[in-house]
């Protein structure tokens, strides 16, 4: 007999599956629906990818995806894998990271170093945030896309060092303009090797005479102020490792950090900007992570199993609290049409479909990133997400919608009535949740439906996705 | 010819060919196959999929002659969305393959569409994803059918002969083959991609030998691209996964292993003049960075003089090897030097 209790369990680790990944597959779902909550939490933290589809057969397919020139081409490789991973919180705590250290293709042209940038996400972005501090300021494509090859020693820029505080670690109010000269000051050297024809390059958007040449991290010491800095209270010779030692240090690092994962894996908050002026949603929550990222040695893993076993983000009010973002509704949406066996042209389209709906992979619009919230949402927008959904899920073709329309037609084989039909469709979907009003919408469509079975269940899923729930997570 | 074990071929480095134009014009994007003509004109397929402007056959010499281009993106006659390989008959006509749209295309010596066969699927004489030709020495046509994993022998206007292979890892079996050359006695080598060997067959098909297991020692493959064979039997594989090319003798003797290095070729030069700011640039530019990694197709994308996926190798009428440094739209040219 099923509980309530097993329903509830169900419910929940489909909301983890939403935000900790990119919802339930039939298959994540099976597995999902039999193990606890807590089970669950450790079992996204620590997957390995084993399922991705190979990089040599996708560079077999699509030559263009190996040299990674444009960014369609390193946008698809990363749809690829977001559609086929087994470790799906990995490609999310990517995207999450992508957001809050913004680099965009637009300004440095080459798609391969962007997706670089994105590898170095997947390796280091659960674990330790110094670590992920170093590996960032090294990373070539930060370094170009904040001109920290233009901070020398004895002219800083303090582009970089002034957003590594204001967006990439405490948030403004918690430093001075002195303590960004000083910061700055401790990443020169900081640079990429042949920075000039490097630079040039990226300027002159050029591929020729023979492709686009990697970037390469570089430590010029010839190039590095090494005397005295005063960073934040703190007197020494700092160089760029010290200056982030201190950094992960600060009270408010942790703070500005859990606001941001909140913000991501949640509910929206508000924009970055408006931090300094008005509290937290939860401060709580935001107590728990900062207490995690202490007690672990700064580790993001820590702090994420924290929020996630919280009672703020299991509560009923968490759920379907946020906007899907583009590439969440893209990749989700692939994930359950099990998309992708083999390389296949279609990832383009769903690539260029997720910037049609306003999420341009690996071009946000800024240095802040993507607004979110809202902000995803247009009437433009609205009918991308709905066309782009509704198109896959009307393919029978697809071994995933094959899967969904099989296992409705198992459980209508027994009631066929509309109301079955309906509940099928949407605990296939991942357990979707809707309200009365959406459910009797869809109940009504089920029972003026003549069409055969297949086509009953695909023209529902069609309907489905079109819903507001579909669209939250 | 003799061949001690002992004794190892040497292969010279003479020169680059080649230029990045993804919009057409003089130079390559992304080329993905070569044919060399009697008289020493390289055909060179371009596959760029996201310029597709750039995707069409060139026509140069190792001279840095350029004969111009023909071909185009789309599905009309005499052009493609997927092409694969090029191969040329004892007349000169152009064959080339294109594995998205099956089907064939054949050009007249001038580059002009003569005429196109192909029809997907499993039969024999259907193709699912012809991934290389080779004209044989009785002026048929092998085809490397790779989706259905396995050879086919075809006259060259698209007649079915026979075939043989079949999906698998044992003798004479493929996982996803791709590119196939023959020697002197009309042997077949097939770059069997996926099992990261090479295997070799009689003219009727008939399994001779494989060479080759995973990993980037010497004489061992990931993911084989193509092979070649001179008029001495000498064997080049293009190792594609490991970026670079591997030289055997028909005993499997393995002689030598190229990583590449190129140089500024005539083409390139000239853009370079004619663009002081990089051309000045160029001139602190050190080409062969101390790397951080030891991922090879990551070292390929930071030293521009390595190969950057080597995909195809040939044997032009002197004997020399050229190979399709597909992601630097170049060809790099080599000689096995002769005692």
């Amino acid at each position: 007999m099923t509980t309530d209790t097993t329903l509830e369990n169900k419910s929940l680790n489909a909301h983890l599956l939403r935000r900790a990944g990119f919802g339930g597959t039939v298959t994540e779902l099976n597995h999902f629906s039999n193990i606890n909550y807590e089970q669950a939490v450790d079992q996204l933290l620590d997957a390995v990818d084993t399922s991705s589809l190979p990089q040599d057969l996708i560079r077999r397919y699509h030559i263009d995806q190996s040299d990674l020139r444009t960014g369609l081409s390193s946008g698809s490789n990363w749809v690829y894998r977001m559609a086929t991973t087994d470790a799906p919180l990995i490609e999310k705590v990517a995207l999450f990271w992508h957001r809050v250290f913004a680099t965009a293709q637009t300004k440095l042209i080459q798609g391969k170093v962007m997706t670089s940038q994105i590898e170095m996400f997947r390796e280091y972005g659960l674990g330790n945030f110094r670590e992920i501090l170093i590996q960032l300021s090294k990373n070539p494509a930060m370094i170009f896309f904040l001109d920290n090859q233009d901070n020398h020693k004895d002219s800083i820029n303090e582009n970089y060092g002034r957003e590594l505080l204001e967006l990439f670690s405490m948030g403004v109010g918690n430093y001075t303009e002195e303590d960004i000269k000083e910061c700055s000051r401790a990443f020169t050297g900081w640079t990429v090797a042949n920075t000039d024809y490097m630079a040039l390059k990226m300027r002159n958007n050029t591929m020729r005479p023979y492709g686009y040449i990697a970037w390469q991290y570089k430590y010029d010491e010839t190039d590095h102020d090494d005397g005295e800095k005063t960073f934040l209270g703190n007197t020494g010779n700092f160089n760029g490792e010290d200056v982030i030692d201190i950094i992960v240090k600060q009270p408010a690092t942790a703070a500005f950090i859990s606001r941001h994962l909140y913000h991501y894996f949640v509910a929206d908050e508000l924009p970055v900007p408006q931090w300094p002026h008005f509290p937290p949603k939860d401060p709580t929550v935001i107590d728990i992570m900062s207490d995690a990222y202490f007690a672990s040695g700064y580790s993001i893993k820590a702090m994420l199993r924290a929020l996630f076993l919280s009672d703020s983000f299991k509560s009923q009010s968490s759920r379907y609290a946020r906007i899907k973002s583009p590439a969440e509704l893209v990749a989700g949406t692939l994930r359950l049409a099990e998309a992708f066996e083999w390389p296949t042209n279609d990832v383009y389209s769903a690539t260029a479909a997720s910037g049609f709906m306003g999420q341009t992979l690996l071009a946000p619009p800024s240095v802040e990133g993507w607004m979110g919230a809202n902000d995803w949402i247009s009437t433009g927008s609205m009918v991308q997400r709905v066309n782009f959904a509704s198109e896959i899920m009307g393919d029978l073709e697809r071994p995933g919608i094959r899967k969904i329309v099989d296992q409705v037609k198992e459980v209508s084989g027994t009631d066929d009535s509309p109301e079955t039909l309906v509940d099928a469709c949407l605990i296939q979907l991942g357990w979707l949740d809707v309200s009365d009003e959406t459910r009797s919408e869809l109940v009504e469509f089920a029972s003026r439906n003549n069409s055969d079975i297949d086509h009953q269940v695909s023209s529902l899923l069609q309907l489905v996705v079109s819903t507001r729930e579909y669209q939250l997570v | 010819m003799t061949t001690k074990k002992d004794k190892k071929e040497k292969i010279e480095y003479l020169d680059t060919v080649g230029f990045g134009a993804d919009i057409g014009g003089r130079g390559f994007h992304l080329p993905v196959d070569i044919s060399a003509r009697a008289d020493g004109h390289l055909y060179v397929i371009n596959r760029s999929p996201m310029h597709r402007l750039g995707i069409r056959v060139g026509i140069c010499d190792v001279l840095h002659g350029w004969y111009g281009e023909f071909g185009s993106d789309g599905k009309a006659d005499g052009q493609f969305t997927g092409p694969t390989a090029i191969t040329h008959d004892s007349n000169n006509r152009i064959y080339v393959a294109d594995e998205e749209l099956n089907r064939i295309t054949i050009f007249n010596p001038d580059g002009e569409f003569e005429s196109k066969w192909g029809e997907c699927g499993t039969e024999p004489g259907q193709i699912n994803g012809p991934s290389a030709l080779k004209v044989t020495s009785d002026g048929n046509l092998l085809v490397v059918d790779h989706l259905n994993n396995r050879i086919q022998k075809m006259t060259t206007n698209g007649q079915y002969i026979y075939h043989w292979g079949s999906k698998g890892i044992a003798e004479g079996q493929f996982n996803l083959p791709w590119g196939i050359d023959t020697d002197n006695a009309d042997n077949v080598y097939v770059a069997d991609w996926r099992n990261d060997r090479i295997q070799r067959f009689s003219e009727d098909g008939k399994f001779i030998d494989m060479y080759g297991s995973s990993g980037s020692d010497d004489g061992m493959f990931n993911r084989p691209s193509d092979v070649a064979v001179d008029q001495d039997d000498f064997i080049y594989v293009a190792d594609w996964g490991n970026q670079r090319v591997q030289v055997f003798d028909h005993l499997w003797n393995f002689h030598t292993s190229l990583r590449g290095q190129a140089t500024v070729s005539p083409w390139a030069q000239e853009y370079l003049e004619a663009n002081a700011d990089e051309l000045d640039a160029r001139s602190r530019f050190d080409p062969y960075i101390e790397v951080d990694t030891d991922d090879q197709h990551e070292i390929s994308a930071r030293v521009e003089a390595y190969f950057w996926d080597p995909i195809a190798v040939e044997i032009d009428p002197k004997g020399r090897l050229i190979v399709a440094d597909s992601l630097r739209h170049r060809l790099q040219i080599y000689q096995r030097l002769n005692d």
